[in-house]
């Protein structure tokens, strides 16, 4: 057995395992153990994250019609492996104290529960394994039905959309399989090699609807504009240790499903030589605007919610668009810029979604006009938050701010100011977005009913620790997590990017974030220096204040937390709905004009002059032959 | 360079920052008297309110964040400090590069934010609602500059690019190569240092809506402290980009002084827009300008 036999075996066997011991709660601490395990496998493979072997096969192999279906890991899929169980690890480990017990108190099934996570690593496993299309087209049904499953865990509205999103992934399914035909007929095979061979050799038509195919069935997953319309709900309402594992990297299977046809077999020069405008616009600057737009659009949109998951979840839709544009540009700094902002991703996301679910556990609420002040109640889950927060928003000293230097890096060497722009946009419209999360969660006033909270557990604290840690940690010294892009880099066939621990080397402008960071917390050192040599200061009570002239007491509560920027949507609010509509005309007109050429078709104009010239034509066909 | 010469430097820049940003501060006050007609405070003015500040008897804190989002805020320019070259010392522009300092200027705006925010009390909340939305109006067309300046010159350190304007000398700054992108700057500058027409989230005057509204004692020295790197980061890094930094002292502080000195005459003959308004202007003009501008260095 080779290492991903034992890997992939191990996973099925977590599924099982968890199914036997049932709803009970030593379910989560089991699969907590096992996830470890398939970590410690992973471990053992670590060759394939420093570049050292190229690839490990798996000795499971089979033909199906003469078509031999293969697994293995390389460079790529063992960085989306490690996200994937790392997270797993996490979210069943927060999963499994006092949230378990709630959660199997009102009448949730743990069982089914932590089959569902299983079932979804397991399942991300085989695709990330698949070594030719065939099974990366199995890999990838298994993840649809996988988070479906987890999905429909949830409350009503997250089971609603959670059978939208398998229309959704229904239709993704047909497109994807359209591709794979259309690549059989040109190419003879399903093996990644032929299909690499025959590219050159495709006509544009055939390409683009190959590439347009491929975007569709895979863009579903990660939320790609126009396919977002599913995820921010369905997510938001999972139950939350889901939430987190989801939102950490369920979605990222499509980019990896992407990075794989685009980057690996296609190439993004013959994605660049596709015109749709010549000269000024090809098919790689088509995907990159959609990067764009869906990383602008869903930020706008996470910046109107009200409710703390779904403010997480439409950001997790954004920044998918910074992943996917960091591919596209694939020069060494851009390409690593969008693979490392997978690993940061999910890190922060994790423990926003673990901050979020433990403020529910304590408060029953993620309402963001119910809450406020808890900061000196849950000081730990504030810590958390406001790591995860500065990750997010993409500012030194977190992980999150590395992975976009290198975009904006590749961006400005690559001269586009306008997908600059939109980038930084999104990262501004997210500053503003986190601010509104943490000051109405945590800051601010505390309210009368939530004196009393405590902090959250330890089987909740301790995962988010870690997970902020790591947050911090790779910002300090990103090169850690650089060595693992850079194979995954090597796998795929983009240039590696040359760094350090600290960076980016360059004499053009490099980066090196140990300095940056020593340097910005001995900045914060010599605040406090100044800070603390003034004189002595005292603490009041929230309720010691005053307020426009009048003093604020127990009775005149007030948080200022609804409608959280004004001035900003008295201006832009108007171009939310006009873009909804402008999108929702713009379907429907399309529709409607298909539709009446139909009509015209089949029944304006003579039918069976056209029924005739078919059924001639039909038989000289037939004739010919 | 050896590290303990290094270490010096980093211990220096902050503090030249700190006391070239008094001198700015009293050149704001000294220009609002002239315009009023007024004689103006003394020369060691900003030197006396800070002592005044830190020495009060009675300062209100709101909890550990509050004193934590000060730290922040003036921490954050402390580090900003040292990637902004000076003549004689260039620290870490080698090592974070004008776009890592552009975020780095970020972070003392998201301290104050939190510090605010523990207050409790709602008109401050609504001046940081106010503060962040002011940051994304002036922000989009300074990053604009920012990404043509960076690559016109080709890099994003900021030594290299005093080093290029240097060689071609008055003919090579960048006011000279991108006049648009300058002037795009200059607007933006406005907002960044948060004077009018742009200064309605710190209503310093007449509201008691804004971050200001619940800071005390060092509470608010923390923030005078910070006004002054704000007011010597913004000139620096303007004359690093546009104006070819310097190479000695002497030509340098003229060009930092005359740079923050546009704005602050501006600001005194200026009303103050409304939030939306701030918005509407800032990404109109300074936006179409400075695309004007890249379209050109761009061709």
């Amino acid at each position: 057995m080779t290492p991903l036999d034992q890997l992939l075996a191990l996973s099925a066997l977590t599924v099982v395992a968890v199914w036997l011991i049932g709803n009970r709660q030593v379910t989560g601490w089991n699969a907590t153990i096992l996830y470890a395990a398939q970590g410690v496998l992973l471990m053992m493979m670590s060759d394939l994250g420093y570049g050292e072997v190229q690839s490990i096969a798996s000795s499971l192999t089979f033909k199906v019609l003469g078509h031999g279906l293969h697994w293995r890991f390389d460079g790529l899929s063992w960085f989306f492996a490690l996200i994937t169980i790392g997270a797993a690890f996490l979210a069943s480990w927060f999963a499994s104290g006092e949230w378990g017990q709630r959660y199997r108190a009102a009448g949730g099934s743990l069982r089914l529960f932590h089959v569902a996570l299983a079932l979804n690593v397991f399942s991300m496993l085989v695709l990330l394994a698949s070594g030719d299309l065939l099974s990366l087209f199995i890999g990838w049904e298994l993840v649809s039905w996988a988070s479906f499953l987890i999905m429909a865990l949830g409350s009503a509205t997250a089971t609603r959309y959670a059978m939208r999103y398998v229309t959704y992934a229904f239709a993704g399914a047909m497109a994807v399989l359209m591709a794979l035909v259309m690549v059989y007929t040109r190419s003879g095979s399903f093996e990644f090699q032929d299909f690499r061979d025959a590219v050159p050799a495709m006509s544009s038509g055939s390409l683009w609807m190959i590439v347009i195919l491929f975007v569709a069935g895979f863009g579903v997953k990660m939320a790609l504009i126009p396919f977002h319309l599913w995820q921010a709900k369905a997510y938001a309402e999972t139950p939350g240790p889901g939430a987190a594992f989801l939102g950490a990297i369920s979605s990222r299977m499509g980019l990896f499903a992407l990075v794989v046809v685009l980057v690996q077999l296609v190439g993004v020069e013959r994605l660049a030589d596709l015109q749709l405008v010549f000269p000024f616009f090809s098919a790689r600057d088509l995907l990159s605007w959609l990067a764009v737009l869906t990383l602008i659009f869903a930020t706008f949109t996470a910046l109107r919610q009200h409710d703390a998951r779904r403010l997480l979840a439409w950001h997790g839709i954004g920044q998918g668009g910074y992943m996917l544009l960091g591919v596209l540009i694939a020069d060494d700094l851009g390409s690593a810029g969008g693979l490392m902002h997978v690993f940061n991703h999910a890190t922060y996301q994790a423990v926003l979604f673990m901050t979020v679910t433990a403020v529910i556990h304590r408060t029953g609420t993620s309402d963001l006009n119910k809450l406020g002040g808890l900061v000196t109640r849950m000081p730990l889950s504030f810590v958390a938050m406001l790591i995860g927060i500065i990750g997010l928003a993409g500012l030194p000293p977190m992980n999150g701010f590395v992975s976009k230097w290198l975009l904006y890096r590749a961006l400005i060497i690559d001269g586009s100011p306008l997908l600059f722009l939109g980038s930084v946009v999104g990262t501004l419209g997210t500053i503003l977005s986190v601010y509104k999360l943490i000051h109405n969660t945590f800051l601010g006033q505390l309210r009368l009913e939530h004196v009393e909270v405590e902090e959250a557990p330890s089987s909740m604290i301790w995962p988010m620790m870690i997970l902020s840690t790591i947050v911090f940690v790779t910002g300090y010294f990103p090169g850690l997590v650089l060595d693992w892009v850079a194979s995954a880099q090597a796998a795929v066939g983009l240039p590696v990017l040359a760094h350090n621990l600290g960076g980016v080397p360059s004499h053009k402008g490099g980066l090196d974030m140990i300095w940056v960071v020593s340097v910005l917390l001995a900045g914060f050192g010599i605040g406090a220096l100044v800070f603390f040599s003034g004189g002595r200061s005292k603490r009041v009570h929230q309720l010691d204040n005053y307020a426009g002239g009048h003093f604020l007491t127990a009775e005149t509560r007030y948080q200022y937390s609804d409608n959280f920027y004004p001035g900003l949507m008295h201006l832009i609010g108007p171009w939310y709905r006009k873009s909804f509509r402008w999108l929702e005309r713009g379907f429907v007109s399309t529709v409607d004009t298909l539709s009446q050429a139909m009509q015209g078709f089949y029944r304006v104009v003579h039918p069976s002059f056209y029924l005739l010239v078919a059924v001639v034509s039909a038989l000289t066909w037939v004739v010919a032959r | 360079m050896s590290p303990g010469e290094l270490i010096i430097e980093l211990f220096l820049m902050p503090l030249v920052a700190f006391v070239v940003g008094l001198g700015m501060v009293l050149m704001y006050r000294r220009i609002g008297a002239r315009i009023q007609r007024r004689v103006g405070p003394p020369f060691f003015q900003p030197i006396y309110d800070i002592i005044k500040l830190y020495g009060k008897h009675t300062q209100i804190s709101h909890g550990l964040i509050h004193e934590i989002g000060i730290i922040m805020a003036v921490g954050g320019y402390v580090a900003a400090e040292t990637l902004l070259p000076v003549p004689g010392m260039s620290g870490l522009a080698d090592k974070g590069g004008v776009v890592t300092l552009a975020y780095v200027m970020m972070i003392p705006s998201l301290g104050l934010a939190l510090g605010v925010g523990q207050c409790a009390n709602p008109n401050g909340s609504i001046g940081i609602s106010r503060a962040l939305t002011a940051m994304l109006a002036y922000d989009i067309p300074f990053i604009l500059v920012i990404f043509g300046a960076a690559y016109v010159y080709g890099t994003t350190n900021l030594a290299d690019i005093i080093a290029i304007q240097q060689q071609q000398g008055p003919g090579g700054w960048g006011i000279v190569q991108m006049p648009l992108l300058a002037l795009a700057a200059l607007l933006s500058l406005q907002g960044i240092m948060g004077k009018q027409p742009f200064e309605i989230y710190i209503a310093p005057a007449e509201i008691a809506t804004g971050p200001m509204v619940e800071m005390s004692g060092k509470f608010m020295g923390g923030l005078f402290v910070m006004q002054c790197f704000q007011l010597y980061t913004v000139g620096v890094l303007y004359t690093t980009l546009f104006l070819g930094g310097g190479e000695y002292w002497l030509t340098f502080l003229p060009k930092i002084f005359s740079v923050v000195a546009i704005p602050m005459m501006i600001a005194f003959v200026f009303p103050r827009y409304r939030t939306e308004d701030v918005i509407r202007l800032l990404w109109k003009w300074p936006v179409l300008i400075a695309l004007t501008g890249l379209a050109v260095v761009l061709r």
